[in-house]
């Protein structure tokens, strides 16, 4: 095909794929009157902050005076603590999926296991598993113990949620280590977690970042656990942003506002791991 | 080797057994689900009864009605629907663009990073995202669809009963149609280059080269695309509970959202009976996909 117009249809795809999400960082920055305009304003429209300053509380800083005027919904706003909770979970989920994935996915590649197959395929079947049919036993079980709406509750089922994957992509770098390494710092006396710890890990670092950048993402935008298992106490970006839509109306410029501010800092990770987004994405079995 | 003393600590770590390294997994898999799992068949005999204040067995009723429940065959059918669509659009769509675009020139790569950026969305976000763009009264996609007159002038989408469903589609297939083509494209630079090149000289059309060179040389890559886009297709919810949140009527229920459905009207035993059937296909289905397409992890 010819080049140029290989370019152009590249580029005219890329920018098909893009529109949605210009759309709705420019709805982040209009005004209602803007925002409700046909034909869309998709360039010439007044810039307004004011939707961030409301989310994140900006003028609560600056000034004491209240920015909760009537609004659709009549709600506040302000989304700070939201945005603290999903931090939260999405750090503490993502440090234990790691500690225990690579662990697990070290001794997958190394040692002899009866049965490697079965196992391996009953951590693939956990991937599998719909977040309803874990969240309703989950809810049962919560309640009893005490895990319902509570930070760790949340931590824990999306570590599990990350479990799978993260197993079986981290066996995946590890198994691009030479297995000669292991064997010749054993033969010299090196006990077996010494060989873990200060020589494969460290080789594995860059598959050890993609790994953690990946589980972070998905803890970050997961809705259906947290919809399931919380109530008052706490609530992640993804569940809140619903909370916009009332039946008075909708709140679509804090909505973006939120939105934007979510998604921009998921861009910047996936961008830095790109190089191993699609083994990643395959759970290991696609190589780049 | 001098520093391994300070290593010898946690000194279980230091056998040969994989055991002590599978431990923490193990117990996380048997905790959050097997134990969920066998919880699930529990509640599946039992349902609340709000005159008694209590979760009651009730034997197989739970399941009777299920297999007798309209709104369940309807919301099976969607699920089903929605599946299969959705993969065949992705993997086409997905394949087309990935043709095109694996390619050394200048611009494909950043081509590529572009296409990444949806993956990371949250699909709640995605699914706002397209609530604005689909509203009825100023949507860009309805507006759009009006001028050009492939719906009429009072026509809506999301609250149209045979258009909603497509109109959650639409955010499914754009937000992970890159998925496929990262893999595809990733799949097709793994491919070795001599036998395009003695396709070509031996003066096969482009056609040709695609289904008897490129297809089966991709078949793994294709297959692991399919099991892990067809379990996220069917396990969706995210979309169908922000656009529409099933309806109207019923018209939009998938499996997974009508067991939520039930499971918010206290009706537990019930919802979690859909959830474990839609549970039971998707085990049964996908290591049946596993073992005739011959994944290997």
């Amino acid at each position: 095909m010819n080049k140029v117009l290989k370019q152009v249809l590249g580029w005219f795809i890329a920018a098909i794929f893009f529109f949605p999400i210009y759309f709705w960082i420019t709805v982040s920055i209009k005004k209602d009157k803007d925002i409700f305009a046909l034909p869309p304003k998709l360039f010439d429209f007044e810039v307004s902050f004011a939707a961030y300053e409301e989310v994140f509380g900006i003028s609560r800083f600056l000034y004491v005076e209240d920015m909760g005027a009537v609004r659709p919904g009549g709600g506040d706003f302000y989304m700070m603590p939201n945005l603290v909770d999903s931090i939260i979970i999405a750090l503490g989920s993502t440090g234990i999926a790691m500690l225990i994935s690579i662990l697990a996915a070290y001794s997958l590649s190394r040692l002899p296991i009866r049965g490697q197959q079965h196992f391996m395929g009953w951590i693939l079947s956990t991937r599998m598993m719909p977040p309803v049919a874990v969240a309703i036993p989950m809810f049962f079980i919560y309640k009893n113990i005490g895990l319902m709406d509570t930070h760790l509750g949340i931590i824990i089922i999306h570590a599990l949620m990350n479990l799978p994957l993260a197993v079986l992509l981290m066996k995946s770098f590890f198994d691009d280590i030479p297995k000669d390494i292991d064997e010749a710092a054993l033969l010299d006396g090196a006990t077996r977690f010494f060989v873990f710890w200060r020589l494969v890990v460290p080789l594995a670092i860059g598959g050890i970042a993609a790994t953690a950048v990946l589980c972070f993402i998905f803890s970050w935008t997961e809705f259906i656990f947290v919809l399931m298992l919380t109530q008052t106490g706490l609530k992640t970006i993804p569940v809140v942003s619903t909370s916009f839509v009332t039946s008075t109306g909708t709140a679509w410029d804090n909505m973006a506002a939120l939105g934007t501010a979510a998604i921009i800092p998921a861009f910047i990770f996936i961008l830095l791991v790109q190089r191993h987004l699609v083994r990643g994405l395959t759970l290991g079995s696609v190589k780049q | 080797m001098a520093a391994q003393k300070s290593y010898s600590l946690p000194s279980f770590m230091n056998s040969d057994s994989s055991l002590p390294w599978l431990l923490p997994l193990i117990t996380m898999l048997i905790v959050f689900a097997i134990i969920p799992f066998f919880y699930n068949i529990y509640l599946s005999f039992h349902e609340f009864v709000p005159a008694k204040r209590a979760l009651l067995f009730v034997g197989w009723d739970n399941w009777i009605r299920l297999f007798t429940d309209g709104v369940f065959w309807g919301s099976l059918k969607v699920s089903l629907y929605y599946t299969f669509m959705c993969l065949l659009i992705q993997l086409v769509l997905g394949m087309g663009i990935a043709l095109l675009i694996d390619s050394d020139d200048p611009g494909f790569g950043i081509i590529r990073s572009i296409l990444t950026l949806t993956l990371v969305i949250p699909p709640a976000i995605a699914g706002m995202i397209f609530l604005i763009m689909e509203d009825a009264n100023y949507g860009l996609i309805p507006w759009l669809l009006k001028s050009v007159g492939l719906i009429g002038p009072e026509d809506t989408i999301l609250a149209d009963p045979t258009l909603a469903l497509w109109g959650v589609m639409i955010v499914d297939i754009w937000q992970w149609t890159p998925f496929m083509v990262l893999i595809l494209v990733a799949g097709l630079r793994s491919l070795p280059s001599e036998p395009f090149e003695s396709a070509v000289i031996d003066g096969a059309r482009p056609f040709q080269v695609f289904r008897r060179l490129t297809l089966p040389m991709l078949h793994k890559v294709i297959a692991v695309a399919i099991l892990i886009r067809g379990i996220d297709l069917w396990r969706m919810v995210d979309y169908v509970f922000v656009l529409t949140s099933g309806g109207p009527g019923t018209a939009t229920y998938t499996l997974s959202l009508y067991s939520w459905q039930r499971f918010t009207f206290v009706q537990w035993g019930y919802g979690a009976t859909i959830s474990l059937f839609s549970l039971i296909v998707i085990l049964i289905v996908g290591n049946a996909f596993i073992h005739f397409a011959k994944v290997k992890w």
